[in-house]
C-alpha cells in the first residue's frame, strides 16, 4: 500500500547557482503513513516551514518527487491542488491567518464555501467545529476582538471543519503562552487519537518530545528520524 | 463557489470600505450620468420631433414664393400666386394629394365671453403643457389633406368658400374644446377681429394619450386664406404640397419647381421647393452626429472612471495579498479568486452605474427642459445599455487586477504583511 506522504530526494533551492543560493531543503526523503503524529523540529531557518509548504501543496519543490496518497503532485493542475488543500489538508499557522474582515463563523465556513456546500449544511459543520474548540458562543465576533489563544482555536476550527485526514500545524503554539499552548497541543493529540494524521512543526524540543515520531532538520537536511513512546496515545 | 456566494463576498468587501467605494465609483457615476444625459436628451428630442412630424404627415413638400417688391410705405406688392399653384397642383392628380397655404392669421378669436387673447400658455410644475393659445391658420380646402386632419363633425372647407370669400372656419379638436367645451360648435358664429365667422366643422384629434398632453397642434382654427381680405395679412409666401407617396416626392418637386420658374418673374421674387422628408432625414443625421460627438466626449470620462476602478482594484489586491494567500491555502482555486475580484469590480461599477442612471435621468429631464422645452425621460433601452455598460466596464477593467490576484503564489501571498 502506498504511503500517505512520500518525499523522494526533495530540494528547495532559492537563487540556485547564485552566490547567495539558499538550500531550504537539501535532499530530504521521508515517508509518513496514515495515523501518524510527526513533529518536525529544528533551528530557525532549518527548512521546517519550507517542508510544510511542500507537504501542503502550497509550494513546489525545485527537484525531487512528492507523492501524496500515491499521486505525483507535480502532475496535478492548480484546480486539483486546490482541491487537495481544501479536502485533504487542514492548515494551522503560527499567525492564525484568519481573515479580519470576516466573522469567526464566516472564517470557519470559508473552506466549506470553496467545497460548494449549501448554506445550511455549511453552518452546521462550522458550528460543530466551533463547538469542538469551545467557541460556539462567539461566532459573530471578529478575530481582532479575540485573544491569541481564541484566534488560534478559531483557526483550528477552520482546519477541522472539512474533516480532513491530514492536519498540518506550523508553530501553532508559537504565539501563545505555555498553558494555552498546551491546550492546543492536547487538541492535536485528540485529533490524532481519532485517526487524523498530524504533522506538527516546532522549534521547541519539549513539544517535539510529546510526538509519537520526531523528525529533525538542520540546514535543510534531515538529521534524525525517531519513534518516541508517548503517554497520551 | 457559486455566484450568490461571490456576490455576497463582493458586497461585504464593498460595504466594508464604504468611503473608498464611493470615491472609486465617482468616475463611473459621472461618466454614466453624462452619457445618459446626452444620449437620452438627443434621442428624446429627435423622437418627439419625429412623432410630431409623423402626426402632421410625411410626404410633404414645402413651397416658398418670396416677393421682392414693396411700395413706398413698405407694403408688399406681392401677387397672390396661390390660385395658379392650386390649379397646377390639382392638374398633377397622379402625384399630388393636396396643396394649401401655410400662414398664420393674427386675428383674435372670440366666442361669447371666451377670447383667444385671454388664453395663455401654461405649464404645470413638471413642465407639462396645461393650456395654450389657439392658433389661426389660413388654408385652402386641402389644408386638412395636407396636415393629416380628418373631419369629426360638420363639413370641411371647400373651393367655393375661397371663391366666394365665405366667412367660415373649421376648428381643431382642442380649439373646439377651448371655446365650446362639450357643446357642438357647428353652425355657431365666432368673431375674428370682430368679423362674424361660422364654424362649419370640427377636426378629429391627431394626437392621443401621452403625446397629446404636451402638444398644442390640435389647438387650431383653419379659415379660408381668402379671409385675409377682411382680417389682414400679406399674400401667402409659404405653401405645403402633400404628395401621394414617398416615390412621388422627387418627381412632384421638380415639376413644381419648373412650373414656378415660369410663373414668378425673377425680378419680382424668388421660389424654392423643399422636401420635408429630406429635412427630416438631415435633422436625424445631424442629431446623430451631435450625440455621437458629445457621447464620445462623455465616454472618455467613462474610460477614466474605468481606469480608476482598475487602480483601486490593484491597490485592493495588494492590500489583500495575505487574504488571497489564506484563501488559496484553504482551497480556493485560481478561478474562485478571479471570480471574487471580478465580481467586486463589476458590482462596484454596477452600483456606480445605477447611481449614474439616477443622475442621468434627472440630467436628461433638466437638459430636455432647458434646451428643448420638452419633458424627456431616458428610454428603457438607454437605461438598460447604461447599466450593462457600467457592469461591462467593471469586468473589463477588473480582469487585470483579478488575474494578478489569482496568479499570486500561495506561499508568497501568505508571507505578505
Ligand atoms: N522566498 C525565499 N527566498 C529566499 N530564501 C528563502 C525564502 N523562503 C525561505 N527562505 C530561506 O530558506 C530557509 C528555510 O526557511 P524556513 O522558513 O523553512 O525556515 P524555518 O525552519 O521554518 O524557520 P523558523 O523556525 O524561523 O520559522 C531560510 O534560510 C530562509 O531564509
Ligand atoms: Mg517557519
Amino acid at each position: 500500500m502506498a504511503h500517505l506522504v512520500e518525499l523522494r530526494d526533495i530540494y528547495k533551492i532559492y537563487g540556485e547557482g547564485l552566490e547567495s543560493e539558499v538550500r531550504a531543503l537539501d535532499g530530504v526523503s521521508l515517508t509518513i503513513d496514515k495515523g501518524e503524529f510527526v513533529a518536525v523540529v529544528g533551528q530557525s531557518g532549518s527548512g521546517k516551514s519550507t517542508m510544510m509548504n511542500v507537504l501542503g501543496c502550497l509550494d513546489i519543490p525545485t527537484r525531487g518527487d512528492y507523492l501524496l496518497d500515491g499521486t505525483d503532485v507535480r502532475e496535478l493542475t492548480d484546480r486539483e491542488l486546490s482541491h487537495i488543500r481544501n479536502k485533504q489538508i487542514g492548515f494551522i499557522f503560527q499567525q492564525y491567518n484568519l481573515i479580519q474582515s470576516l466573522t469567526v463563523l464566516e472564517n470557519v465556513e470559508l473552506p466549506l464555501i470553496y467545497q460548494g456546500i449549501n448554506a445550511d449544511d455549511r453552518r452546521d459543520l462550522a458550528m460543530e467545529a466551533l463547538e469542538r474548540v469551545g467557541l460556539a458562543g462567539r461566532v459573530k465576533h471578529r478575530p481582532t476582538e479575540m485573544s491569541g489563544g481564541q484566534q488560534q482555536r478559531v483557526a483550528i476550527a477552520r482546519a477541522i471543519a472539512t474533516k480532513p485526514p491530514i492536519i498540518m500545524a506550523d508553530e501553532p503554539t508559537g504565539a501563545l503562552d505555555s498553558r494555552t499552548g498546551r491546550e492546543v497541543l492536547e487538541f492535536l493529540q485528540q485529533l490524532n487519537r481519532e485517526g487524523s494524521t498530524v504533522i506538527l512543526i516546532t522549534h521547541d524540543n519539549g513539544i517535539a518530545a510529546t510526538a509519537r515520531r520526531c523528525v529533525r532538520l538542520a540546514d535543510g537536511k534531515m538529521i534524525e528520524d525517531k519513534q518516541q513512546e508517548v503517554d497520551w496515545f | 463557489m457559486n455566484i450568490r456566494q461571490a456576490l455576497k463576498m463582493a458586497w461585504r468587501s464593498i460595504w466594508g470600505k464604504k468611503g473608498r467605494s464611493v470615491l472609486t465609483m465617482l468616475g463611473i457615476i459621472i461618466g454614466i450620468a453624462a452619457v445618459m444625459t446626452i444620449v437620452s436628451a438627443m434621442n428624446g428630442y429627435t423622437e418627439k420631433t419625429m412623432e410630431q412630424y409623423a402626426a402632421m404627415g410625411s410626404n410633404k413638400l414645402e413651397v416658398y414664393i418670396w416677393n421682392y417688391l414693396y411700395d413706398e410705405d413698405g407694403n408688399s406688392l406681392g401677387k397672390d400666386y396661390f390660385p395658379d399653384l392650386y390649379d397646377y397642383c390639382n392638374s398633377l392628380k397622379e402625384l399630388v394629394a393636396g396643396v394649401t397655404p401655410e400662414a398664420y392669421c393674427n386675428a383674435t378669436a372670440v366666442y361669447g365671453t371666451k377670447s383667444s387673447a385671454n388664453m395663455e400658455w401654461e405649464y404645470d410644475d413638471n413642465g407639462n403643457l396645461l393650456s395654450s393659445r389657439p392658433q389661426l391658420y389660413y388654408g385652402s380646402d386641402q389644408y386638412s389633406a395636407c396636415n393629416n386632419l380628418t373631419l369629426a363633425k360638420g363639413r370641411d372647407l371647400t373651393p367655393m368658400d375661397m371663391e366666394r370669400y365665405n366667412q367660415v372656419c373649421v376648428l381643431g379638436s382642442e380649439a373646439a374644446k377651448a371655446f365650446f367645451g362639450t357643446a357642438d360648435p357647428v353652425g355657431k358664429a365666432m368673431q375674428f377681429n370682430g368679423q362674424n365667422f361660422f364654424v362649419v366643422g370640427v377636426y378629429a384629434p391627431r394626437l392621443t394619450g401621452e403625446a397629446a398632453k404636451n402638444n398644442s397642434m390640435d389647438n387650431i382654427i383653419v379659415l379660408p386664406y381668402t379671409a385675409r381680405r377682411v382680417l389682414g395679412g400679406e399674400a401667402p409666401e409659404q405653401f405645403v404640397v402633400k404628395v401621394k407617396n414617398a416615390e412621388s416626392l422627387a418627381e412632384a418637386a421638380s415639376r413644381i419647381r419648373g412650373f414656378l420658374k415660369g410663373l414668378v418673374n425673377p425680378n419680382a421674387g424668388d421660389t424654392q421647393v423643399y422636401s420635408n422628408d429630406e429635412w427630416q432625414q438631415s435633422m436625424n443625421e445631424q442629431m446623430g452626429m451631435i450625440s455621437l460627438v458629445l457621447g464620445g466626449i462623455a465616454a472618455i470620462s467613462l474610460l477614466v472612471g474605468g481606469i480608476g476602478i482598475m487602480n483601486i482594484m490593484l491597490v485592493t489586491v495588494t492590500e489583500r495579498t495575505r487574504e488571497i494567500g489564506i484563501r488559496r491555502a484553504i482551497g480556493a482555486q485560481r478561478s474562485s479568486i478571479i471570480t471574487q475580484f471580478l465580481m467586486e469590480a463589476a458590482m462596484l461599477c454596477g452600483i456606480g452605474g445605477i447611481i449614474g442612471i439616477g443622475l442621468g435621468t434627472v440630467g436628461s429631464y433638466v437638459a430636455g427642459r432647458l434646451m428643448f422645452q420638452m419633458t424627456i425621460y431616458p428610454a428603457t433601452w438607454i437605461t438598460a445599455c447604461a447599466f450593462s455598460l457600467s457592469v461591462a466596464l467593471g469586468i473589463i477593467f477588473g480582469i487585470y487586477p483579478a488575474v494578478k490576484a489569482a496568479n499570486l503564489q500561495p506561499v508568497e501571498a501568505l508571507r505578505a504583511e
